[in-house]
């Protein structure tokens, strides 16, 4: 009797196991021929479900979903179902629904990202849309429009032009008759944050966390690139060419005005609501600027109002302002390959680059809309902050700047985490910027060589 | 004659059907198919996955014993979690189990609140794996939060960052776990009650004592529940997520860095999954030898005998 139970087992074990690796086996194949078959019949009908993701804040969140209502709205049979997350588990959804197959059919996309995911062939190639017709480019300036291109390819669309900005408590410095000015070298922002610090208590947040993009900044500012051309290593030529950056934060925690990194212990970096600019309950913990971009004005200005802070911006300190400012296509749409429905997917990217009425309800929260035209007819309608940010790309920053540096090449991913790992390290005195430097040089150098 | 033969075969279908096994593997089999589906099939591609360079994002490619070779050997981080996840483990649990074992001796007296106190205990357990609770502690440990206004109000004005600290961080994750003593406290009662009376009478009749009466009769009758409790918790300790994951991420300075989340993050944040699916059998491993020390040293402290 045993036996007979424990044969049985055998073969149903054996024969599930084998039902189930086929299952996984076979999963891309069967989901490309419905792909197809399923395109086929939307063509005919008109009629999809659209996923689309995105990151943001409550605002966006908010918007987002209303335009891709209104579109519901004037294309009956086009349904969407949104997914937002925080920045950080974004890209962590997102590489596991890759590993599936699953992949929403728009994903909203970061420059930082973009090689990497295309690369790997996960992105549809918008160019032959372009060439039949369906999306409608002419709007958008070449140079914008070059950002998504990779190769021969056209992987993203921007959506939104911005440019680094430093939002700063503007209720609070002129409180104390403290002036920001525009394009402040990092000295000038030194003897700014002491003062600050002297007068009000209140300390400076130097972009912890989203470390490579302030790095990046000085180092532009030296008048070098992050990375050389293919990716292979640091675009710059020894460790002392580091030593600056870390130095900021050295100095600035000897010193005291520099924000202590145990905050960030405590708290999400990157989420709006938790920056100690806008939330905290005494000086201690609070910093009375954050380095941000442009577009995350009206966010944060919306996370102020509850502290009735007001929220001024500027560009971020360097060096040499003008090397190392540039606009940012900041955020990118795309549709992926896994897409069941890529003509409407495509159709709806027309939409959002070309229709005012779809802008009208975004209203720039991304940046400045990528089409000329659109950006032109939508800016007398948009709220103050939102003009601020805009006047801001346009007449600060646009005046001052050099071009934006090569999309981060894929094998530089992992240094995104030893960016922030060395600033730590530093803010907690427990390497010198020295040897962080030292370290970054050697360690990072090593990763992109592969 | 056609006849004859399906009544036949009917017959066998039946008899089939009523036989032992086959009722048996038919109800077992929702478990089975359930555990073939989501344990044997992802572990198995997760042995497959630590063998492999695998990204997520593209088809991985065959690397062989790569992955763990490179964990012990050229990964400062795999050893630094490694500590923090053994120096968890080995303070949280013993804690928790005096604290459970401190609890039940306090709810065996027989009172009419006692069933509503068990209960009242019991709840930490419950939600305090939750990310709610998680999330709670967070605020409670905060530069402005509670635990900071209570010791104001003791006349301990500070302002001290708790989480911030590399020496107290990870002491807010082990009161977090000590504080979930429920169900090992659950488990010690049920086996106090099974002490037999007569025991507790002797001893007084000599003389003994309360505290010697714990040392003496409790204790050791105890220890076959204490070392379940040890071992089952110690497993726990070894795999416990959530707390790291949403407290502290692993920060200061990767001072909380659990080994797991350690693990998640080579997987799904650094696109290491095959370097993170070698670790998770390394884990396995390591688990695996705790459990059979911790046995092999069963026999010297833990009590088999009968009464």
């Amino acid at each position: 009797m045993k036996k007979v139970i424990s044969k049985i087992l055998a073969v149903a074990l054996a024969a599930m196991m084998a039902v189930s690796m086929t299952a996984c086996g076979g999963g891309s194949s069967t989901a490309a021929s419905t792909a197809g078959s399923t395109a086929a019949t939307s063509a005919a009908g008109g009629s999809a479900a659209l996923t689309f993701a995105w990151w943001g804040n409550q605002v966006r969140n908010e918007r987002t979903q209303a335009a891709l209502d209104l579109y519901t709205e004037q294309n009956p049979g086009i349904t969407f179902d949104g997914q937002f997350s925080e920045w950080a588990d974004y890209w962590t959804k997102l590489a596991t629904a890759s590993a599936a197959h699953n992949l929403p059919d728009l994903v909203q996309m970061d420059y930082k990202y973009l090689a990497q995911y295309v690369e790997n062939g996960l992105l549809l190639d918008l160019q032959p849309y372009v060439d039949n017709g369906t999306l409608d480019v002419s709007g958008i300036s070449e140079s914008i429009l070059d950002s998504g291109r990779i190769g021969d390819g056209l992987y993203a669309i921007c959506i939104g032009v911005n440019a680094p900005a430093m939002l700063y408590n503007k209720t609070l410095l002129d409180e104390y008759g403290i002036k920001v000015k525009d394009n402040m070298t990092m000295d000038e922002f030194i003897a700014l944050s002491k003062e600050v610090y002297e007068k009000t208590g209140y300390k400076t947040d130097a972009g912890y966390g989203g470390g490579e993009n302030f790095i990046d900044y000085t180092i532009r500012s030296q008048g070098q690139e992050l990375c050389n051309n293919d990716g292979t290593a640091f675009g710059v030529s020894s460790a002392e060419d580091f030593e600056p950056y870390f130095a900021i934060y050295e100095n600035g925690i000897k010193e005291g005005w520099m924000l202590g990194s145990e905050i960030y212990a405590e708290r999400t970096v990157g989420t709006v609501e938790q920056s100690p600019l806008v939330y905290g309950s005494s000086p201690d913990t609070m910093s009375w600027c954050y380095f941000a971009y442009s577009n995350q004005l009206s966010a944060y200005q919306a996370a102020a109002d509850a502290s009735n802070i007001t929220i001024g911006l500027s560009t971020w300190p360097a060096q040499n302002p003008q090397l190392a400012d540039y606009l940012k296509p900041g955020q990118f749409i795309s549709a992926t390959v896994d897409s069941k429905n890529p003509d409407e997917a495509v159709k709806l990217i027309d939409w959002w680059t070309n229709s005012l009425e779809c802008n009208q309800v975004l209203l720039a929260e991304r940046g400045i809309p990528a089409s000329a035209t659109v950006a032109e007819e939508l800016n007398p309608q948009l709220d103050e902050m939102t003009q601020k940010a805009s006047d801001f790309v346009n007449n600060v920053v646009a005046k001052n700047c050099s071009t934006i540096s090569p999309a981060a090449p894929e094998s530089s991913t992992p240094l995104l985490d030893m960016y922030d790992q060395l600033q730590e390290a530093v803010c907690y005195g427990q390497l010198s910027a020295k040897d962080a430097a030292a370290q970054l040089f050697e360690q990072g150098n090593a990763v992109l060589a592969g | 004659m056609d006849k004859v033969k399906t009544a036949k075969r009917k017959q066998t279908i039946g008899q089939f059907l009523n036989r032992e096994s086959v009722a048996g593997i038919v109800c077992t089999s929702p478990f089975i198919i359930g555990f073939l589906v989501f344990m044997i099939v992802p572990m198995a591609l997760s042995l497959y996955y630590s063998l492999c360079n695998y990204n997520i994002l593209s088809p991985p490619t065959w690397t062989g014993l790569t992955n763990y070779i490179k964990a012990f050997t050229g990964d400062a981080r795999f050893y630094k979690t490694l500590g923090v996840t053994f120096f968890y483990a080995i303070i949280s649990v013993p804690l928790r189990l005096v604290f459970a074992l401190f609890v039940a001796m306090l709810l065996v007296r027989k009172s009419r609140m006692s069933a509503f106190y068990r209960a009242v205990y019991y709840l930490p357990s419950i939600i305090g794996g939750s990310v709610a609770v998680s999330i709670l502690w967070k605020r409670m440990f905060a530069m402005d939060g509670v635990f900071n206004s209570i010791l104001k109000v003791i006349g301990i004005d500070t302002n001290f960052a708790w989480l911030g600290n590399t020496s107290t961080a990870i002491w807010t994750l082990i009161i977090l776990s000590v504080w979930q003593f429920g169900s090992s406290m659950l488990i010690f009662l049920a086996s106090i009650k099974q002490i037999p009376g007569s025991l507790y009478e002797a001893a007084e009749v000599d003389g003994a004592k309360k505290p010697t009466q714990f040392w003496r009769i409790t204790l050791p009758l105890l220890t076959p529940t204490i070392f379940f409790n040890l071992v089952m918790q110690m497993i726990n300790g070894f795999l416990a997520f959530t707390q790291c994951y949403i407290i502290t991420q692993g920060k200061p300075m990767d001072s909380t860095l659990f080994y797991t989340v350690y693990m998640y993050q080579q997987s799904f944040e650094y696109y290491n999954t095959g370097y993170g699916a070698a670790l998770a059998w390394i884990m396995l491993a390591i688990v695996g030898l705790v459990t059979a020390v911790l046995f092999a040293t069963k026999k010297f402290w833990v009590y088999d005998g009968g009464l």
